[in-house]
């Protein structure tokens, strides 16, 4: 389990303005408790592509968002983000859901794809990342905040765990 | 039918202190209307989400208007994108499309739906009321200084002739360009 409190507060040290993306299972006591926090708004999107393009113009407004959303969504989003983003060298932060993390391990049968394909495209598209397995592993948002502003493009926090 | 290029002419015209975000077939015939700061020509980056770019522009500064002149296959590959800016409304947001039925720049292939597929329907159906199809010159000049007053999310669909652009390029880099855009909203 992840603390979705203590995700937030993680956000909340970076000066996070805005969070931007689409609900899912892992994240969804942690968007519950975003509606709830006075200092960022959640910005919710019909398809994860749009999320990476709204991030971008809230950035050059003057913003610090977030961009939200599940590992199907980072598939189905790869030229927004490299259209935008990345080309714009946007310091964006990603969190992402990784659904299908336990079926990685070699004791299980039945993968599911969408997490055999994940950490392969995260690699292929030059995108720096963390596995968050727990509580623990949270200062990777502030290391991932890090990563951004020194290289000018965008970093992964990868959230392998059901938020609560 | 409208010609585009006249309509742009317009509404350079008109245009003071609003940003304005280009794509595909305007982004060339704009920049020779306009090349400041607050003109962001989001070519070389992805189609179909301008109108998303400048619904975050719109956002973080509420106290400008921010313009997206979008064309009808970038609108036609997110439509998703209207439910998003009903769900979030902005006041300070126009989009123009800018519809001729066609792919321009990649030689005018004809768009999937033409002459069945109704934008404004769309746009309404998404929860957007502001919404406007202009086809005459009449009620273009009658609705061009809405584009810049109307309450937003506002929607303005130009029926247009297709027209002859080629696949946009510009010298400055969208890094570049991005960061001219940054630096001068943070004025």
């Amino acid at each position: 389990m992840l603390s979705a409190s203590k995700i937030i507060d993680a956000l909340k040290d970076q000066g996070v303005t805005h969070v931007v993306g689409l609900a899912d299972n892992l994240c969804r006591v942690l968007f519950l408790e975003l509606q709830e926090e006075a200092s960022m708004e959640v910005v919710h999107v019909s398809r994860e592509g749009e999320a990476y393009a709204i991030a971008s113009g809230l950035y050059l407004g003057g913003k610090k968002p977030v961009v939200l959303i599940q590992n199907t969504g980072l598939l189905e989003s790869g030229d927004a983000y490299r259209g935008t983003s990345w080309r714009m060298e946007i310091p964006q932060v990603m969190l992402i859901a990784y659904r299908g993390f336990n079926s990685l391990d070699p004791e299980v049968d039945r993968k599911d794809s969408v997490a055999e394909f994940t950490e392969p495209t995260l690699k292929a598209w030059n995108i720096p990342y963390k596995v968050m397995l727990g509580d623990d592993d949270i200062p990777m948002i502030e290391r991932a905040f890090k990563i951004a502003e020194n290289t000018s493009k965008p970093a992964a926090v990868l959230i392998a765990e059901t938020t609560s | 039918m409208l010609n585009k290029y006249t309509c742009l002419e317009k509404l350079a015209a008109l245009r003071k202190e609003e940003v304005v975000v280009t794509c595909m077939g305007s982004a060339k015939p704009w920049e020779k209307l306009s090349d400041t700061a607050l003109d962001f020509a989001s070519v070389d980056s992805a189609m179909g989400h301008a109108a998303d770019f400048a619904l975050g522009l719109a956002i973080a500064k509420p106290d400008r208007r921010i313009i997206t002149i979008n064309g009808d296959g970038s609108m036609l590959m997110c439509l998703g994108t209207f439910v998003t800016l009903a769900q979030r409304p902005c006041e300070n947001y126009t989009m123009i499309i800018i519809e001729n039925g066609t792919y321009e720049v990649t030689g005018n292939q004809k768009l999937p739906g033409v002459g069945k597929m109704d934008f404004e329907a769309i746009a309404r159906g998404s929860g957007i009321e502001n919404v406007v199809t202009v086809e005459t010159e009449e009620e273009f000049e009658e609705h061009l200084p809405w584009v810049f007053t109307e309450t937003g999310p506002a929607v303005f669909i130009w029926k247009v002739e297709p027209g002859d652009e080629g696949v946009p390029s510009f010298e400055m880099s969208i890094a570049d360009r991005a960061a001219r855009l940054k630096k001068a909203l943070a004025k």
